[in-house]
């Protein structure tokens, strides 16, 4: 039994770093993905992978709470959050194509460098990571581009899933950086956060859309001084 | 007796108990009756803090040191005022047909919730569910910004979301960073994240990772406290919000952010040394002054006008409390007791000229409002030269107090610049309001006026402003000498 825990340990951390640049994989894919409702079925995936690191850490460290946590990100990120929006999307009846600033190929570029910008950040601390190889710099590459998405796009409501991949990335850190990822009463207070913003986000999409009879954000250019 | 967990429990219910009733009469005397239970608790907690140190409750999920027990004075001072001046405030915007009653049922439910997120954050031992109730003020508030579903409106709420939850992302990789500090060679158990816990493994942490934390929690509760140049969102939402919650924002909300990211100032200058984050927090606070003069000097809108006056006094909190000598800490402390007495009074004031002339840009009030509604400028201008930091008024002191302490510990150069921005603030200040308060008057209102309106609430501000403007009784004294204790890490 003791001769078989180091190679769990090591297979985890494995399976971590593999579900971590999957997450990323998502992210690009994303950044290049022009349907909407597409976006959200990407998020759904992402969220899954993070949902699967967290059940490989609650395995391999036999931490009963990250059961729960990680059955609140697959109830709450990968089934609830997508359908609210998805059905928020077909509530309003937008055009399903998202307007992107940069073109796909630019925007790849973008996030090549900022992925490359990540891994040079988080070089510094990737011996104080617990579990799997890079996931920190995985987790400050998701903030990069989260940021990069949301400023790349211009209707609200893509704006909202960009931010949502930012918390992702924050709660990848969080597992990463941490022993089993943060107290259970933090989660749950960050995991219910999560679900009011986006309750909150979707109430003002909705009423944006009823005033400006339109969803872009650039058009909310009144305020000045 | 469970003082801390009544004052979440007491708003709270106040909150979820105007859902169910229909009588907005009933709704207010709720909102009035909840944050005056608050103060009493506040009240009931000095002596406890002043005795022991630090109350604890709830297995230390709840934690009050003096700190906390100051803002929480302050949340409900602030609150109990908002709750007096609102009820007249939405009859008027009711009959106006500016809202419906559906959304003054909303504000009635919102802003107890709102308060009790505030209070949480001031109660809260855990620095993760710290920002979980950061993160909450910032949701309720929005859809109180939001309240009167203008165009203009959205557009605040929509920035001011975005903008909060943003900064509010990076102030959750901060935590998590500290957390990660925290949990240092502790691989078999969980390590707790409390304050207290913290606080006294502090020397121990890993600094480069504290540090690094320090700089999220700086840029995240930095947006949410208004400090520049994440503060694009503050004059928006100030300006769209009905005027009470206008107050509330800058009353305390911005407080509430700016002691989230205090706690990590003091947790940071207990592990590392306080000159990394004092230097950060003085670069900040002064930056925030200078931006706030330009805007203020050429404003021509009431409200956004007092946003920005909010931008510099959070400046000179900050460049305060980074001087770091007792003195300065001590007036920054000051400073933010009484400016959440002014600035609710000059909104009040300000959303009773919105009711009356239907505007809030200054050529469109004109001059003579003084003729109007005399009451309201009255008061209103007695609250300007307080901000304006002029005497008798707490303000002068508080200010005074850091600039001299400046002086007296040698930084010169820091107090002379805060110095210059104070009386660039005060000019443009009194200017802009002697240009539409006095004089003769030329537009007619576009409504009736009502001079008597939030008489009570702007009453009870100014009135207690004076009072501890000139007394402070010593319960309250000691109070913030040990605040001002904690942060400049001599406990």
């Amino acid at each position: 039994m003791n001769m078989n825990l180091p190679s769990t340990t090591e297979l985890g951390s494995q399976l971590i770093t593999l579900m971590a640049a999957l997450m990323l994989v998502v992210q690009l894919l994303m950044v290049v993905q022009r349907m909407l409702l597409t976006n959200i079925r990407l998020f759904a995936i992402q969220s899954l992978f993070l949902g699967g690191i967290a059940v490989v850490v609650a395995f391999v460290h036999h931490a009963s709470h990250v059961y729960v946590i990680a059955g609140l990100t697959l109830i709450g990120k990968v089934v609830l959050l997508p359908r609210l929006l998805t059905r928020l999307v077909h509530r309003i009846q937008i055009h399903q194509e998202i307007e992107p600033l940069l073109n796909a190929p630019a925007s790849m570029l973008v996030c090549g460098g900022l992925t490359l910008l990540g891994y040079v950040v988080a070089r510094p601390f990737t011996s104080l990571e617990r579990l799997g190889n890079n996931t920190l710099a995985v987790a400050i590459t998701l903030l990069l581009t989260g940021f990069f998405l949301m400023i790349n796009r211009r209707k609200a409501i893509t704006q909202v899933l960009a931010l949502l991949t930012i918390e992702n990335g924050v709660m990848l850190a969080a597992v990463a950086l941490t022993s089993y990822g943060m107290p259970l009463v933090v989660e749950l207070g960050i995991f219910f956060d999560v679900m009011v913003a986006v309750m909150v986000l979707g109430i003002l999409v909705y009423r944006i859309r009823e005033s400006f009879a339109s969803m872009d954000t650039s058009k909310l250019n009144q305020l000045k001084g | 007796m469970m003082l801390l967990a009544s004052i979440l429990i007491v708003p709270l219910s106040a909150g979820l108990l105007c859902l169910l009733v229909q009588s907005r009469r009933v709704m207010q005397g709720l909102n009035v009756f909840a944050f005056a239970a608050t103060l009493a608790l506040g009240v009931c907690l000095l002596p406890e803090v002043l005795a022991h140190g630090a109350v604890e409750e709830w297995d230390e999920f709840l934690r009050a040191d003096a700190l906390s027990a100051f803002m929480v004075l302050l949340i409900s001072v602030v609150s109990l005022a908002t709750s007096l001046y609102a009820g007249r405030y939405f009859e008027r915007d009711l009959a106006a047909n500016a809202v419906t009653p559906g959304r003054v049922r909303e504000f009635f439910v919102l802003t107890p919730l709102f308060a009790t997120g505030m209070f949480l954050v001031v109660l809260a031992n855990n620095l993760g569910v710290m920002w979980a109730a950061v993160e909450g003020t910032a949701l309720t508030s929005v859809l109180l910004v939001a309240l009167y579903n203008r165009r203009t409106s959205l557009e605040a709420a929509w920035k001011y979301v975005m903008l909060g939850s943003l900064g509010l992302a990076l102030a959750l990789f901060g935590t998590v960073l500290l957390y990660a500090a925290a949990s240092k060679d502790q691989a078999e158990r969980l390590p707790s994240f409390n304050w207290s816990h913290l606080m006294s493994v502090a020397p121990e942490l890993d600094p480069r990772l504290v540090k690094l934390a320090f700089a999220f929690a700086l840029v995240g509760y930095g947006t949410k406290a208004g400090l520049a140049p994440m503060h694009t969102w503050l004059p928006d939402a100030h300006s769209e919000a009905p005027s009470p919650t206008s107050a509330m924002l800058s009353g305390v909300s911005l407080k509430i952010a700016l002691y989230a990211l205090l706690r990590f100032h003091i947790l940071t200058t207990a592990c590392v040394d306080s000159a990394f984050s004092r230097h950060l927090l003085l670069g900040f606070g002064l930056i925030s002054m200078f931006l706030a003069v330009p805007f203020i000097l050429v404003q021509q809108n009431l409200k956004r006008m007092l946003a920005y006056s909010s931008l510099e006094h959070v400046g000179l909190i900050c460049a305060g409390i980074a001087m770091n000598t007792s003195l300065t800490i001590f007036g920054a402390l000051l400073h933010m007791g009484y400016h959440a007495l002014t600035k609710p009074v000059l909104f009040f004031a300000a959303g009773n000229i919105h009711q009356t002339f239907h505007t809030l840009e200054f050529r469109l009030i004109g001059p003579g409002v003084v003729k109007v509604l005399p009451v309201t400028v009255l008061l209103m201008g007695l609250a300007a030269l307080a901000a304006a930091g002029l005497p008798p008024f707490g303000l002068f002191f508080s200010e005074l107090t850091v600039i001299s302490g400046g002086i007296a510990a040698g930084k010169v150069t820091v107090s002379v610049l805060v110095l210059v921005a104070l009386i660039a603030c005060f000019c443009g200040i009194l200017q802009q309001l002697t240009r539409i308060l006095l004089g003769a008057t030329k537009r007619e209102p576009a409504s009736d006026a009502r001079p008597t309106d939030g008489l009570a609430a702007m009453a009870l501000l100014l009135g207690a402003l004076l009072v501890f403007s000139v007394w402070l009784p010593s319960p309250l004294l000691e109070l913030m000498r040990q605040a001002a204790g904690i942060i400049g890490g001599k406990q």
